[in-house]
């Protein structure tokens, strides 16, 4: 073959194998093309709007004497710049950190126990297990009440009339330890969240290894920590993302159990009360929105760049 | 070779000898009744009168349906069970469908044909909740006044589904991943379509997966309450909104607000009770990948 | 029923710079049942992965009857493989299993009932039709994964070492079975293994490869006797040609003190070289204990009853080499014993670049 046939015949393949290639590209797009776009809509047009305002002062209490209308100017940055010198949106960050460090911290490692302990055959393994989701399953809102009313409660709660058999006077927990309340009700309801995941994780191991493992002499222990809790990781991992995701945007509990205490102000409610709850700064309000979205934005890329595993391709 | 045996199960990793056995089982026992104990004690609270709950922590008592009738009757102008029950179920039921109508085809784009930015794709899905909801209503509230949509059943459906889209999107594409490349490989080469493929070959494996999904984004849809009160408060209210509402200002509400909470969460602690072994069994599976 | 051709067709993983594939020329006839073999990471999956249409090609082409399927995918190409995992629809049962393509050809169900119970006949699968894969055993789901091949009746059969999940005495029973199944059907066979016996035993024709390069294409007999490079030489052949590398002193090649007998013109080939290294290959069936030879200790006998292999070491340009030698079965030989050992059969040498000079 001379060789201009030959350069034709490659030119008109490396042609046919690009289109191809473009063709196999947008049918692998296109699929996730439905959720893609309806997220983009539903939730970016929202985000923009709410980055638009927090450019902005927004006092909805203060209507144009002679308009009657809310006036909304744009005043750039200067949202942003008091951020640091509001001392309450400090407090309400701390606390945030706070209450999904140990909200996250304490679930995890409940779930993990409750987990082994019911990694087992024992009679009513499958009713104690139903018993230990539940508290997921509630409403926060319920899960709220029930525990400020029935369970804090110095007048008619439980906790209390049973530490006054032992002698300690009644106490108004959610009054007088706030974050630690609401953190002891987080723990209770997502609990069980983790352990599910842990669960599955314990039911996911080799028996092989851990035969080889007791032949070798090791102890229940010694298994645990340098074969089980290794294999663990990924499911932890994953307890931690999902489980940080959700308790930074905390707030039905904290409206319900302590109601704007101090110590108990997450940014979601210090958002709120600046905003609808009376404080009726929105533009504030929404730089603080931005602000939460950008933290968390770099922490889960930070999060995710440690947590490889979770990112991986099966391929 | 994973998918044609069941999985094992789990030998205990702790306590050999059966006294360490009996007595960890013992402790079991304890810690699942210790747990359960605020809903025990929740749902004895709403057998009793008002005067019983109201005063320092009873237990024999004598039991009444009262308050189960009473809030569940329903008066004019008052939000009644009845049709929060239905506002609920409708809403969590339609968004629940579109999530996993939505998901899945976007899970088999990320985890078995995968584009090259698929971890940024799936980044993104998961920041959209990064945004606090209380930040955001404002524009949510305008958008949907505008729209005409306050108080209705869409407005809640399209949020619920926005809300649940991301973490269905993350767990079905990670049970995606798990179908053997050789299966779906075989499926190609028998002269299999796309959409044959995903009905015939991998939505059987990932059946237990999709599951575990479903019931999730059930349960957070359900308990949804901000948004809900905020957009819906008069319109086509949800059960957490009712619920809500059965706190008084005035007089004692609590055994009333007990019998109120139980009735709430009733349906959505039944599916999980059902559905939990297939919801390990899914995250087992391939939560984790 | 159809030939297979490979022209020039490589396969470069993006992001490396090595191909997998490379280059691979290979003409395979209607009928034949052609091995691919090679050591793991030789590219001898990948090749049969683009005839397959499961891997891009980036250069070159396939032909599947005279017909360029380079571009097309798998589904078009009316080929049937047999993967290493079997790949079983775990949902299904045997009978759905073997009959999922046909359903997806649209092939009425009547039809279909007929030409699975025939494919089951065939392989002794019929009181198995009913059942899911979970609850078959390795040989049974092997097997169902042929049937599942078979019954579409495709132009070429595609195997991906399809035996190595079958303990030892399956894999040879079935390794027969198949071989009869190929020449029974006629249809074109394309086998990868790693398993040098299973090639040798099953192909009509053998294609080794070594680094995405394909080394030799042959008859078994010629691949064991003529093989064109040293590392199809101790690839080739259970246990291994002894491979020994010499320097060429004073024209002659010695093991040890001995000189290594030559023909004529292997030695006039020898001299030709420019390099004086080379290397020298025995055949253990061609080395015999004898009074006149190189020395060394009997350090393993492995008694197989039939044959036995005497594993001798030997000292050779001041280093320990290890000589594989065949003896017959009921010998006494014995670990200890110092032995004399020489050649009685044919001699390969390689050049310093390891192809064989012709003898």
């Amino acid at each position: 073959m001379s060789n201009a046939v030959v350069d034709r015949e490659q030119e008109s393949r490396v042609a046919e194998v690009k289109r191809l290639e473009r063709r196999e590209g947008w049918k692998r797009r296109l699929p996730i093309l439905p959720a893609l776009l309806f997220t983009i809509v539903v939730t970016q047009i929202p985000f923009l709007f709410t980055l638009f305002y927090s450019l902005t002062e927004w006092r909805i209490d203060k209507p144009d004497p002679e308009t009657g209308e809310v006036p909304r100017p744009f005043i750039g940055g200067e949202n942003y710049g008091s951020l640091w010198g509001d001392k309450f949106f400090r407090d309400a960050a701390w606390v945030s950190v706070q209450m999904t460090v140990m909200a996250v911290l304490f679930s995890l490692i409940v779930g993990t126990l409750l987990a082994i302990l019911l990694d087992r055959k024992f009679f009513g393994q499958g009713f104690v297990r139903t018993l230990l989701i539940t508290p997921f399953l509630v409403m926060p809102v319920v899960a709220g009440f029930m525990w400020k009313t029935q369970m804090f409660s110095s007048t008619f709660g439980v906790i209390n009339w049973v530490i006054e058999l032992f002698g300690f006077g009644p106490t108004e927990f959610a009054t007088k330890y706030p974050l630690a309340s609401v953190v002891v009700v987080l723990v209770w309801q997502w609990s069980p969240f983790m352990m599910l995941i842990v669960l599955a994780g314990l039911q996911g191991q080799d028996q092989s290894v851990l035969e080889a493992a007791r032949v070798d002499g090791a102890t229940s222990f010694g298994i645990f920590r340098q074969i089980t809790f290794p294999q663990l990781r990924p499911f932890l991992e994953l307890g931690t993302l999902l489980g940080a995701i959700y308790l930074i945007q905390v707030y039905d509990h904290i409206e319900v159990i302590v109601g704007g205490q101090p110590g108990a102000k997450n940014l979601p409610f210090y958002i709120a009360q600046r905003s609808i709850g009376g404080g009726n700064r929105f533009g504030l309000a929404s730089s603080y929105s931005i602000i939460v979205v950008i933290a968390s934005i770099i922490i889960a890329n930070i999060g995710l760049r440690v947590l490889s595993n979770l990112l991986e391709d099966d391929s | 070779m994973a998918l044609l045996t069941r999985a094992p199960k789990a030998e205990p990793i702790l306590g050999q000898n059966r006294v360490v056995a009996n007595l960890l089982a013992l402790l079991t026992w304890v810690v699942g009744l210790l747990f359960f104990f605020p809903l025990f004690w929740l749902t004895l609270n709403g057998f009793k009168s008002e005067a019983d709950a109201n005063s320092s922590p009873k237990i024999l008592f004598e039991p009444t349906f009262d308050r189960f009738s009473e809030v569940t009757e329903s008066s004019t102008g008052l939000l009644s069970f009845t049709e929060a029950f239905g506002n609920s179920f409708w809403i969590v039921l339609i968004s629940t469908v579109l999530v996993m109508t939505l998901a899945i085809p976007a899970a088999y784009a990320l985890a078995i044909r995968p584009m090259r930015k698929w971890r940024d794709v799936l980044f993104f899905f998961i920041s959209t909740k990064f945004l606090p909801i209380v930040g955001a209503i404002m524009p949510l509230w305008i958008i949907a006044r505008d729209l005409d949509l306050l108080g209705t059943r869409t407005v809640l459906v399209v949020l619920y589904t926005a809300m649940n889209l991301p973490l269905a999107v993350w767990m079905l594409r990670s049970f995606f991943a798990e179908v053997p490349k050789e299966l779906i490989e075989a499926a190609q080469i028998d002269g299999c379509s796309l959409p044959g493929q995903l009905r015939q070959v991998i939505m059987p494996i990932v059946a237990p997966g999709l599951a575990a999904t479903a019931l999730l984004c059930v349960i957070f849809a359900w308990n949804e309450f901000f948004l809900a009160v905020q957009l819906n408060p008069t319109g086509a209210s949800t059960m957490p909104v009712w619920v809500n509402s059965q706190q008084k200002f005035q007089g004692q509400f609590l055994a009333g607000l007990s019998a109120a909470s139980v009735l709430a969460t009733f349906p959505v602690v039944i599916a999980g009770w059902v559905a939990q072994k297939r919801m390990i069994r899914g995250l087992a599976m391939g939560a984790i990948k | 029923m159809a030939e297979v051709r490979y022209e020039a067709a490589s396969r470069i993983y993006p992001g490396s710079e090595i191909p997998a594939v490379n280059n691979l020329n290979l003409d395979i006839a209607d009928g034949e049942l052609l091995v691919l073999v090679g050591p793991s990471g030789s590219g001898k999956s990948t090749a049969l992965r683009m005839l397959a249409g499961l891997e891009t090609i980036n250069k070159g082409s396939v032909f599947i009857n005279d017909v360029d399927v380079t571009l097309k995918p798998p589904q078009d190409r009316d080929i049937a493989m047999v993967f290493q995992n079997y790949a079983l629809y775990p949902s299904m049962t045997v009978a759905e299993n073997m009959g999922f393509a046909l359903k997806q050809a649209k092939v009425p169900k009547a039809e279909r009932r007929l030409q699975v119970e025939e494919a089951a006949r065939i392989l002794d699968l019929e009181p198995y039709l009913d059942r899911k894969p979970k609850n078959l055993s390795g040989g049974q789901r092997q097997r169902v994964a042929m049937g599942r091949a078979i019954v579409r009746s495709p132009q070429v059969f595609l195997m991906d070492e399809p035996l190595s999940n079958l303990d030892a005495k399956l894999r040879v029973q079935t390794r027969t079975e198949l071989a009869d199944l190929q020449a029974r059907l006629g249809t074109t066979m394309v086998y990868v293994t790693h398993d040098q016996v299973e090639a040798m035993t099953m192909g009509h024709r053998v294609a080794v490869l070594k680094d995405g390069l394909l080394q030799q294409v042959d008859a078994p007999r010629t691949l064991y006797n003529a093989p064109k490079n040293k590392f199809v030489a101790g690839f080739i052949g259970s246990p291994a040609m002894n491979i020994v590398d010499v320097e060429r002193v004073d024209g002659s090649l010695k093991l040890g003190s001995v000189d290594v007998p030559l023909t004529p013109s292997l030695t006039a080939a020898v001299a030709e070289q420019a390099s004086s290294d080379f290397s020298v290959g025995v055949r253990p069936e061609h080395i015999a204990f004898a009074n006149d030879g190189f020395v060394g200790e009997v350090v393993v006998v492995e008694a197989l009853g039939s044959e036995s292999f005497v594993h001798v070491r030997t000292h050779h340009q001041g280093a320990e080499e290890m000589i594989v030698v065949r003896e017959d079965g009921q010998s006494a030989i014995d670990r200890g014993d110092q032995v004399t050992l020489s050649i009685t059969g044919p001699v390969h040498v390689f050049g310093s670049d390891g192809e064989r000079l012709a003898d």
